[in-house]
């Protein structure tokens, strides 16, 4: 069983058409990532997936159980676009009034617990409108793993967070998923922080499911390249260009090869034509230029 | 591993048991209450106390030089109904601004308790969990009427305090205690009419809270002159009987239109 399987979802807004016949499936303990370009559909595929808007078509299974099923809907966590807090309460007020809402027993140590996760105990008391931008998506976060869901669906979470909120987001995530039960939809533009954590992908583009893989799929798909540094980089790129058939310089300053060869086989070949190479190594591609190069068409 | 998951159902007494609880929190918590609730009871005593003081008081016309002679109230109760013997509605300025105003008080409050969901984006954190949006339409119900309740009782209060200060007649022309215990409860069960109207409005508009005011006001406007009509001073039993019952005929054919817009709609 599947935790969240869509088939064939659409959604119309007048004429316009926000998402077109979605396939998705996330398998329980899961990360999915959800990846795609700015209005591609993912926010509406995430509130449809949520029951916050109704579909036009297409069906949704939560855990094999239609998606407007209570008994499902009650075990979700959500963060969709902004935390849903009232600026005039206090943190701890906001997380008891979605405890309240969860009907979660002892809900006072409960909300203290998941308040501790995020590194939030300290500003429990703070007005929710007085929390920094960071301060409250920890809030959010801590909000959506409220009552133990089973499933969480996040629209960018990370997002105003600092390195120690990344790092916390990332060990959450994967305690979340440990008992191979529960699952996460993660959307995020940050892809490279997505790659540390997430175990499948689904990448959307005008509404459209145009890839859907596993972290395993995703490390074969990425090309190999050599990168390397020399004395003479202009002569260097010219002469590698007139041998190899994609040669393209890297924001770090470095020559990538992506033709199907060596580190010896270049060094050797720029050795021949009077060129030292000062520094080489091979590396992979990640989900970053992996997603850019989908999105322009190129593998 | 078992590929399983097991989910247990909330029955729906529950669920409404724990947004009750969420939304006496919010609305005990909230400086709206507190400022509707001080409204109602500030509103009679000044009213009162500044109308006596301009009893017989004449102002002048300036173009036409007509006079025109102040009168003030003769009788405490007049802030909340009209007495035996006199017309409906009772004098011109109790006509208008007596303790019916209190609906419109509660229209300003639903409106804004249920545009602050949606604008806080507590809606979604709440329709996410909560696949039924019965419980929500129920709950912003009785949040309202309870809300709606203190205010008359405020009111009441207020005009009992306002007269005692004015020095005004408690004199009843004939009623008893009794008539004012139901028109009051009739009051409060009227409050039941108008509620769900103004929920109605108010999760059609969601978060355009301005919108969902004008058309609560507007709306209970044109029952307001219901009210006074069918909650006199000298109510009974029956008084109430009628109001409670066509509070429960609003509350649920509203209530289920209200659940429909809230399905059929989009909560963000």
């Amino acid at each position: 069983m599947n935790a969240v399987e869509i088939k064939n979802l659409s959604k119309n807004f007048g004429p316009k058409q926000a998402v077109c016949g979605l396939n998705m499936t996330v398998p329980m303990g899961a990360i999915y990532g959800f990846i795609g370009e700015n209005g591609s559909g993912k926010s509406t595929t995430e509130k449809m997936i949520c029951g916050l808007i109704p579909t036009s078509g297409g069906s949704i299974k939560l855990y094999g159980k239609d998606y407007t099923d209570e008994s499902v809907r009650a075990r979700m966590g959500v963060l969709i676009e902004a935390p849903g807090c009232f600026p005039g309460l206090t943190v701890f007020d906001n997380m008891m009034l979605q405890a309240s809402n969860l009907s979660i027993p002892h809900a006072e140590q409960e909300v203290i617990k998941v308040l501790k996760t995020v590194r939030m105990e300290g500003a429990a008391s703070n007005k929710y409108k007085n929390c920094s931008l960071g301060m409250k998506q920890r809030v959010g976060i801590a909000m959506a793993l409220l009552g133990n869901p089973t499933l969480l669906v996040l629209d960018e979470p990370l997002n105003g967070l600092d390195a120690d909120g990344m790092r916390i987001m990332r060990e959450v995530f994967l305690d979340i998923i440990k008992d191979g039960k529960r699952s996460i939809i993660v959307s995020s533009h940050l892809l490279g922080e997505l790659q540390k954590v997430a175990t499948h992908y689904g990448i959307i583009r005008h509404g459209k499911m145009i890839v859907e893989m596993t972290a395993d799929e995703l490390d074969a798909s990425c090309r190999t390249y050599v990168a390397l540094q020399s004395a003479e980089m202009n002569r260097t790129k010219m002469l590698l260009g007139c041998h190899y058939s994609r040669v393209e310089e890297d924001e770090a300053g470095y020559i990538r090869v992506y033709d199907l060869t060596t580190p010896e086989e270049i060094v050797t070949y720029l050795y021949e034509n009077g060129i030292c190479v000062t520094e080489v190594g091979t590396d992979k591609i990640g989900l970053e230029e992996y997603y850019i190069d989908l999105m322009k068409g190129g593998k | 591993m078992e590929n399983t998951m097991k989910f247990e159902k909330v029955s729906f007494g529950k669920r409404v048991k724990s947004m009750l609880k969420v939304d006496f929190r919010r609305m005990f918590k909230s400086k709206l209450f507190y400022i509707l609730i001080a409204c109602a009871l500030v509103m009679p005593i000044l009213m009162t106390v500044m109308m006596s003081m301009m009893d017989g008081s004449v102002s002048t016309n300036p173009q036409t030089g007509e006079e025109t002679v102040m009168q003030g109230p003769e009788n405490a109760w007049q802030n909340i109904g009209t007495l035996p013997g006199e017309p409906l509605g009772g004098d011109e300025i109790f006509m208008m601004c007596n303790i019916n105003m209190a609906f419109m008080g509660v229209a300003v409050f639903v409106c804004l308790f249920i545009s602050d969901d949606f604008r806080s984006g507590y809606a979604k954190n709440l329709f996410t969990v909560r696949a039924k949006r019965g419980e929500y339409v129920v709950s912003k119900t009785v949040s309202g009427f309870i809300c709606g309740a203190f205010m008359l009782i405020a009111y009441l209060l207020g005009s009992v305090l306002g007269g005692a200060m004015a020095g005004l007649s408690f004199d009843l022309h004939g009623l008893g205690a009794g008539n004012i215990v139901m028109c009051m409860l009739a009051k409060i069960f009227l409050m039941l009419v108008f509620v769900p109207i103004f929920t109605l409005i108010s999760v059609a508009a969601k978060q355009k809270a301005w919108l969902s005011i004008c058309g609560s006001l507007g709306g209970g406007m044109l029952l307001f002159m219901m009210v006074s009509m069918i909650t006199p001073l000298g109510s009974t039993i029956l008084n109430v009987v009628l109001c409670a019952a066509g509070g429960a005929m609003f509350a649920f054919g509203l209530g289920a239109a209200s659940n429909m817009v809230l399905k059929k709609t989009s909560m963000v």
